[in-house]
């Protein structure tokens, strides 16, 4: 006589999963990765996204080595000599050829870096300077408007006499104007600074100076929608 | 961890780098200068189909977007008839006074002062001597056969100089609007009424230099220098 079970072999035992021995090392490491991934995650996508990261230090190869560090900081030219229409209109123009002609025309004539001017200059063709700032087009932006009013060039472009070939200091991104919109007060200087890059305005002046320029000005930039989406 | 079968192993490694190199990307951004434009994620209206001033345009042979006006054209406000206050010249000759839109005022001395410190002093000094950094540098530069590259400097005029101090203003306005010899024009940069201030700083700067030179006769030049100078905005740009 056979008992059921040796008729029909022994019950089916449904098949299970054993974790290999291994796996036991894994389980720190997840939840190590689970901690850090939304920290790394946030972190990423922060500084990763981050207008800082993407626009401060853009510095295109230009088509002449003109360099700021002689020009406006050895010579001492001031910005306006150059930029003439900053304190006037909304662009800061760059020089036309005939503005470096004022003194390239007997300095350095023979100078293969000056070559591409002197092409310019007798063929009445314009320089290709790469733009280094450039803000997207649908919004305004006015230089007369804050030179005029005691923002002075380095609050926004840094030590430009320090710099042989420009780069973007600032991330000229809208956190960036109106973070000094609500409070200009600590980057506000006397009119006859601005374009005095070495003037600093937290430390050469002090707090009474600066409230007093606030006031006497009257300076309150507004953070509108308009003002700078027009 | 180290029974863990190879696969694995590779595979959890290589998420660790891979995980690695936004960080290292963005050190890398953030602290290095970079020649490729910024990335415009979304284009929204970033870069709209117009023409900003300055901006090149290829629909026009010389690829400028800004145009010039038409040959022979004269733009609304620019006649320019009165020829006394945009050129200087009354009835064929040097005007020897200031316009009628001209007062000097202490108003108009401070505006030519801040002008001539822009404008001038580079090349002609601070106190007008003709020794302004750029002079300096243009000289040093033509001394030096490794650097001069061609240079032929021509020293600035001292506008102390008795045939400078001979002239009329209207002579004086000429050399800023059209230039003289090796001096460039400074028409486009200077508007008329700031040339205008900017000559009577210069007829102030000659009168004080004038006196201070009666005072000091025989004192050396590097000395009497001080007296004209307006400020020391020049010096304290170096700084
Ligand atoms: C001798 C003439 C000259 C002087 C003086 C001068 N610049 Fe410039 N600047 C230029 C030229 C030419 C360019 C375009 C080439 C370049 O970007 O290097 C330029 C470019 C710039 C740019 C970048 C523009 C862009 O494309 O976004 C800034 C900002 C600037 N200058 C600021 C200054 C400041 C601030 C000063 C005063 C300390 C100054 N410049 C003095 C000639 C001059
Ligand atoms: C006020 C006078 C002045 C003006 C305006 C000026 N420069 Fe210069 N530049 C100089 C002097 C002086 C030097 C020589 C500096 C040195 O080598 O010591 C120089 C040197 C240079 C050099 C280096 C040349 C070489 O071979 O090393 C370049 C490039 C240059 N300038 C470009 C320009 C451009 C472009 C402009 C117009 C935006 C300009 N400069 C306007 C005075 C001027
Ligand atoms: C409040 C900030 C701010 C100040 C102050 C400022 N700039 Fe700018 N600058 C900008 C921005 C933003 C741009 C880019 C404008 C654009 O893309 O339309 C710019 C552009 C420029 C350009 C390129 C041409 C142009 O206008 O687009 C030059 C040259 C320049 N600035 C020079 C100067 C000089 C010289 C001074 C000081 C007298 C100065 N800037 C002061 C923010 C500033
Ligand atoms: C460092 C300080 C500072 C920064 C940065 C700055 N601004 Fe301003 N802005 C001012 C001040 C100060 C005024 C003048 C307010 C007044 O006249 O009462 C002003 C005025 C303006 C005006 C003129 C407002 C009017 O009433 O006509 C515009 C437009 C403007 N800012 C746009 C911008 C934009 C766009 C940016 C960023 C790219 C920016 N600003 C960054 C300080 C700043
Ligand atoms: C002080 C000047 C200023 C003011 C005020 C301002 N903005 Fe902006 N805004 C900017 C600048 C500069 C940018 C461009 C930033 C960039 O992308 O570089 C910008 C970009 C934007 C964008 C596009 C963002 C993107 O990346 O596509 C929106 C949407 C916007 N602003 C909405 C607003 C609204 C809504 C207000 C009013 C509450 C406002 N802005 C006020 C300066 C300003
Ligand atoms: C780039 C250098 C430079 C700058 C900037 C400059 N000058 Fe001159 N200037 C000269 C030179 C060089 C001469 C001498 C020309 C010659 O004799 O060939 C001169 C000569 C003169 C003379 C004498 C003219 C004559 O009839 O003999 C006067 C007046 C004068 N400059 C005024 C000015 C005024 C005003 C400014 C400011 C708007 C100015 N200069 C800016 C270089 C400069």
């Amino acid at each position: 006589m056979r008992t059921p079970n040796e008729i029909d072999g022994p019950l089916e035992t449904p098949v299970r999963f054993v974790f290999p021995q291994w796996s036991n090392a894994l389980l720190p490491a997840v939840i190590v990765m689970m901690l850090v991934a939304p920290i790394y995650a946030a972190l990423v996508l922060t500084y990763g996204l981050s207008p800082v990261t993407h626009n401060v230090g853009y510095m295109p190869t230009q088509p002449i080595p003109f360099s700021h560090k002689i020009h406006a900081g050895e010579l001492g030219l001031d910005c306006r000599y150059c930029h003439n229409t900053v304190e006037d209109a909304a662009k800061a123009a760059i020089p036309p050829t005939q503005t470096c002609m004022t003194c390239h025309a007997q300095v350095q004539t023979q100078s293969e870096a000056l070559k591409p001017l002197w092409e310019s200059y007798s063929e009445g063709t314009a320089i290709r300077w790469q733009r280094v700032h450039d803000l997207p087009d649908f919004v305004y932006f006015n230089h007369s408007a804050h030179v005029e009013r005691g923002v002075g060039c380095a609050s926004c472009h840094g030590r430009i006499d320090q710099m042989d070939v420009v780069f973007q200091s600032e991330s000229l991104s809208m956190g960036w104007c109106l973070e000094c919109h609500r409070d200009p007060e600590p980057n506000l200087r006397p009119l006859d600074q601005v374009t005095n890059l070495a003037f600093d305005p937290l430390v050469d002046q002090s707090a009474e100076a600066r409230r007093g320029l606030l006031e006497g000005l009257r300076i309150t930039p507004s953070e509108g929608c308009s003002t700078c989406h027009r | 961890m180290s029974n863990l079968p190879k696969p694995i192993l590779f595979a959890l490694l290589g998420t660790v780098v891979v995980a690695l190199i936004p960080p290292v990307l963005i050190v890398r951004m953030r602290t290095t200068k970079h020649s490729l434009p910024r990335i415009h994620w979304i284009q929204d209206m970033d870069n709209q189909g117009r023409f900003r001033a300055q901006h090149a345009n290829p629909m026009f042979a010389d690829g400028r977007a800004m145009r010039q006006p038409v040959a022979g054209t004269v733009a609304r406000g620019e006649l320019r008839a009165d020829t006394h206050y945009n050129h200087g010249v009354v009835a064929q000759a040097w005007a020897t006074t200031f316009p009628r839109q001209t007062r000097v005022t202490p108003d108009l001395l401070a505006r030519g002062q801040e002008r001539f410190v822009i404008y001038c002093t580079p090349c002609h000094g601070a106190s007008g001597y003709g020794d302004g950094l750029v002079n300096q540098r243009a000289l040093a530069v033509m001394g030096d056969p490794t650097r001069s590259k061609g240079t032929s400097w021509v020293e600035p005029k001292s506008i102390h100089d008795s045939d400078i101090l001979a002239q009329p203003v209207g002579q004086l306005f000429n050399t800023i609007t059209n230039g003289v010899r090796t001096m460039g024009s400074y028409e486009s940069r200077i508007n008329v009424h700031d040339r205008w201030a900017i000559i009577a700083y210069i007829r102030e700067l000659q009168k004080r230099e004038a006196s201070a030179s009666a005072d000091t006769r025989g004192v050396d030049r590097a000395d009497r220098k001080r007296v004209g100078e307006p400020d020391n905005q020049n010096e304290a740009r170096q700084s």
